[in-house]
């Protein structure tokens, strides 16, 4: 085997070129890594769901926008032997309201959650990070921290008009666990869908079952009960469903792109590689006189080109560290037209997938000229 | 023989990196003329609105209505010449042959003289007025869901419950290329006489309204708005362009960053070519102290060098100019057109955009031979020589 | 009969190189006085500062101090814009490795010092096949560099030497890389060039059997000549 010492001398040797190209490699992996963060969106949205509760909806309808189910129902759902006595049915009211942004540039909607007393302790993972709790019955509401400060009147100690006289006062500000309740403003059931002349409906409702195995039962008897019609799902499927559209039109995108430049990745690694090649054939023909044989030389070549990719996927981390730090980013449901806010959410795994495209770009790239190299025969120690 | 031929003949010398460094370029200006286009259709619909249309809807939000009196009220604002509203009815096809699309419960008596993009035969319209679950559909639509004139459709929906029968009655195409066709309406009476429409008896979504005087849409829309401005249902009033950004606003960030994106391909390429341009300066230092020596001034050599990039970018530039409007405007534009037309009405590569598409590369073409090409002509001769390669 | 013209007047010359911070005389109040038509040759051992010697001559390289005249023009004055006019008017390079310019034809090579004149094309034409009929390639004029031998590559190189009708040429070794035979035919060539067309020849070289086709031999030891 050709020492590695070799490779990294060569390559230290050419600093201008090694850089320029480890840097394109980097913008390469930069915009992958991205694209990969961009299409996380089911990721925010599942965040939210659990699989031993449910959601019920009106039949007919898909999302918790454009259900509405009568409240007298609720009695009916907390009925059956699956529900969970400590956790219990609630039922609350969606809608969405055009919010200003913060810095004037224009308004988008924001999604308002009414909830009843126990709506927040119904979600463990719901934290009160700054401020209180609104208290019941009143018009006051907690913010998520995704959209807090965001929008005009909906940061702490402000207020926005749910409708005209009909105030919500953020008393705090929580987070969820990441999930898309950080892109909502909560506040109490009974003030909210009065203010929207909607007594005595809700949107949605939720039930905690015992166990998750229990849901095919529950299912069974709300979606069969002469009374109503209702749709029964998976709290965990809801929420994916949601994002559905969304993700899948992010995802197309992300990849479409990722494919795209990862070619540029490529083409960059083979030019400057190529030009290796022919630079040091005498070098080349050299090692070969010696007595390494062209497997041998082709795998030092290879690994050369590899290393210089994954040199240029470690800056390009580096640079998407920066950006995962720096960068959140709004994006819309098209089911729900509201806003998600998504964060480029830098995991270990979003940095291993992006060095070994890095190196799968090297040996891609790095291929043909390996092989050019391979086929240098020793006379070219001798040329002059 | 002239200054340029050694700059021509050169690029020949290594034809494998010239043929990959043209390759990028090509596929560099492929995906910025790409990117620009996505972000084109995007906002054509928003580009094409009307300029004498405005929309008025409820000030808290989308999904809240208005009461249906106040379109009379709306109707006797000086400066409105005809107005008509829709209430938005969440359409799915039970067959699921489209996931979903825009349904709308309309008046049937001015709807299509203010949205007056969609053409709809006039005996089209009278039998729409004498049949009270008469529905019209855009072209595109009827086809996707397989009706013509007189076909009965069943459709459900999202936010009212059970089935909903229609009868077609019309079929509107479009006067303009980017105007949807792909949206059902149907009578709002209709809708509001059905009982499972409780919730919105005697309400409106929202109301459009065509202006006698687009420089006045501004004044017009403040006018509106004041005048419901003591009631419990506010309005906000706004032209139709602002109207269909506020669905794209929340897009916004994803194409700031498709923006920036196209920027870092042209980056990348003006890297992958600046590359290319030093390894092969640095080949040829000896041949340049050689010329010089014979006479040939620095700017000579720069020139030779510029020249070279500069060919390059252009050649690339010209394949990838070509490619996207054979490709988009010849190929995919027309079939997304035709397939995607919910999202992409229109998805074609406009001139400008192959002409800047261009121009950058030409640009970048010599920014990216300059340093390659100063340090080359500013080398001492003796030094140039005395190098190998 | 009167004395011929100096075409080269050298004084007071020194040139320092330095590596790192220390200097290296490589040479040293060296003067030279070459007659007009000379046929000269340098010979000395390596690192002896020939090639030093030779670029100061052909205007590539400036003395660290002293004068040098070279066909009327005083070097020492010139910008490096003057300078490169000055030499492709006056100086014809003959290199060792010939330096043919490998994407362009025999010709084409050739004609590249007078892209810098403002001759018409037609005229370019005629120059070149003048110097390639002078050294005998007429009929290699289309071939690409690497379709010659190394004797042929070297007779271009000096087509493309007087092109510009110079007044010296200039020549680094111009035997360095070739066989005896077209060693012979280069230096016959040379010969011609010095008796029938006038021009100085200034050569450095190591090949002894070179210098003794010149008239005039020098030496260069330790920066100073002999």
């Amino acid at each position: 085997m050709v020492p590695f010492q070799y490779n990294a001398r060569s390559l230290w040797v050419r600093k201008v070129t090694t850089l320029a190209t480890a840097f394109g490699i980097a913008l390469v992996v930069f915009v992958f890594a991205g694209a990969l963060m961009l299409g996380d969106v089911s990721r925010v949205l599942a965040a939210a769901g659990r699989a031993d509760t449910v959601i019920i909806l009106r039949k007919g309808s898909d999302a918790e926008l454009t259900s509405a189910i009568a409240n007298d129902y609720l009695g009916l759902f907390r009925g059956p032997p699956q529900v969970s006595q400590a956790g219990g049915v609630i039922g609350e009211i969606v809608v969405v309201v055009i919010a200003e942004h913060a810095d004037g540039s224009g308004s988008s909607n924001v999604l308002v959650r009414g909830t009843p007393p126990e709506g927040i302790a119904f979600r463990p993972e719901i934290k009160i990070i700054s401020g209180r709790a609104p208290k019941p019955g009143t018009n006051e509401v907690i913010v998520g921290k995704a959209i807090s400060g965001r929008f005009k009147g909906l940061s702490a100690g402000q207020s926005i008009d749910l409708r005209r006289n009909r105030p919500l006062q953020v008393v705090g500000e929580f987070t969820a666990g990441g999930a898309s309740y950080e892109s909502e403003v909560w506040g109490d059931l009974d003030y909210v869908r009065n203010a929207l002349g909607r007594e005595a409906v809700v949107s949605s409702a939720r039930v905690r079952l015992n166990s998750s195995a229990d849901f095919d039962a529950y299912r069974q008897i709300i979606e069969t009960d002469k009374r109503y019609s209702m749709k029964v799902m998976r709290e965990s499927d809801y929420y994916e469903k949601q994002s559905q559209q969304t993700a899948a039109f992010l995802k197309t995108l992300g990849l479409v792109v990722a494919i795209l430049f990862s070619l540029a990745a490529m083409i960059g690694a083979a030019i400057t590689m190529n030009g290796a090649v022919a630079h040091r054939s005498r070098e080349i023909g050299t090692l070969r006189a010696l007595g390494f044989s062209r497997r041998a030389i082709l795998a030092s070549f290879l690994i050369e080109a590899i290393v210089l990719a994954v040199v240029g996927g470690i800056i390009g981390s580096a640079l998407v560290l920066v950006l995962s730090v720096l960068v959140s980013f709004p994006v819309i449901n098209f089911q729900t037209f509201s806003e998600i806010v998504i964060s480029f959410h830098a995991t270990p795994a979003v940095f291993v997938k992006s060095l070994v495209f890095s190196g799968v770009m090297g040996l891609i790239g790095g291929l043909v000229p390996a092989i050019r190299a391979a086929r240098v025969s020793p006379i070219e120690a001798m040329r002059a | 023989m002239n200054l340029a031929t050694y700059a021509r003949r050169n690029l020949f010398r290594r034809r494998g990196r010239t043929i990959l460094t043209i390759m990028a370029v090509t596929l560099a200006v492929v995906i910025f003329c790409a990117i620009r286009t996505f972000i084109v259709a995007w906002n054509s619909g928003a580009d094409e609105a009307a300029a004498d249309r405005i929309a008025t809807r409820h000030k808290v939000s989308i999904t809240m209505q208005l009461p249906k009196h106040y379109i009379e009220e709306l109707r006797e604002i000086p400066g409105i010449k005809a107005a008509t509203w829709a209430n938005w009815f969440g359409a799915k096809d039970p067959k699921e042959r489209l996931p979903f699309f825009a349904g709308l419960a309309v008046d049937h008596n001015s709807w299509f003289d203010v949205e007056d993009e969609m053409s709809v035969p006039p005996d089209q319209l009278a039998a729409w007025k004498e049949t009270a679950n008469g529905a019209i559909l855009g072209d595109q639509l009827a086809k996707a869901l397989e009706v013509q004139v007189g076909s009965r459709l069943v459709i459900t929906s999202d936010i009212y419950p059970g089935d909903w029968e229609f009868k077609v009655v019309g079929i509107y195409t479009p006067r303009r290329k980017t105007v949807d066709r792909n949206t059902l309406v149907f009578r709002w009476d209709y809708l509001n006489n059905d009982s499972r429409a409780v919730y919105s008896k005697e309400h409106l979504g929202w109301m459009v309204s065509r202006i006698t005087d687009s420089a006045q849409s501004a004044d017009i829309s403040r006018r509106i708005d004041a005048k419901f401005d003591s009631r419990d249902d506010q309005t906000l009033t706004m032209s139709e362009r602002a109207f269909a950004l506020s669905f794209l606003g929340g897009f916004a960030a994803v194409l700031t960053a498709f923006n920036w994106v196209s920027l870092v391909i042209l980056l990348i390429m003006t890297l992958i070519l600046a590359n290319t341009l030093a390894m092969s300066v640095r080949e040829r230092t000896h041949e340049y102290g050689v010329l010089r020596a014979i006479g040939f001034p620095p700017g000579h050599i720069l020139g030779f060098i510029l020249g070279e990039s500069l060919l390059i970018a252009l050649v690339g530039g010209v394949i990838g100019v070509g490619l996207v409007a054979l490709v988009i405007n010849h190929a995919l534009g027309p079939a997304m057109e035709a397939n995607m037309s919910g999202v992409f009405q229109h998805f074609f590569t406009p001139g400008w955009v192959l002409v800047v598409a261009l121009g950058a590369a030409a640009v970048l073409g010599l920014v990216a031979g300059a340093v390659p090409a100063i340090l080359a002509s500013r080398l001492k001769i003796t030094d140039a020589l005395r190098r190998l390669g | 009969m009167s004395e011929p013209e100096t075409i080269v007047t050298l004084s007071g010359i020194h040139k320092t190189f330095y590596r790192g911070k220390e200097p290296i005389h490589v040479l040293e109040n060296l003067a030279l006085d070459v007659p007009d038509g000379s046929f000269e040759a340098l010979m000395g051992p390596s690192g002896s500062g020939k090639s030093t010697l030779l670029n100061i001559i052909a205007g590539l390289d400036r003395p660290t101090s002293g004068t040098v005249r070279v066909a009327g023009a005083d070097l020492t004055t010139m910008s490096d814009g003057q300078l490169a006019k000055w030499r492709s008017e006056t100086i014809g390079f003959v290199f060792q490795s010939f330096n043919l310019i490998p994407v362009l034809t025999a010709a084409q090579n050739v004609e590249l010092p007078l892209l810098l004149t403002p001759l018409s094309g037609a005229e370019r034409k005629k120059h070149v096949e003048t110097a390639l009929r002078v050294v005998g390639l007429e009929d290699r004029m289309h071939h690409y560099p690497r379709q010659l031998s190394g004797g042929q590559e070297q007779r271009v190189a000096i087509a493309r030497a007087i092109v510009n009708d110079p007044k010296i040429i200039v020549a680094d070794e111009p035997t360095g890389d070739l066989d005896r035979k077209s060693a012979e035919d280069v230096l016959t060539l040379m010969d011609r060039l010095n008796k029938e067309l006038h021009k100085t020849i200034f050569m450095v070289t190591h090949d002894p059997l070179a210098a003794e086709r010149a008239s005039v031999q020098r030496k260069l030891d330790k920066g100073a000549l002999q």
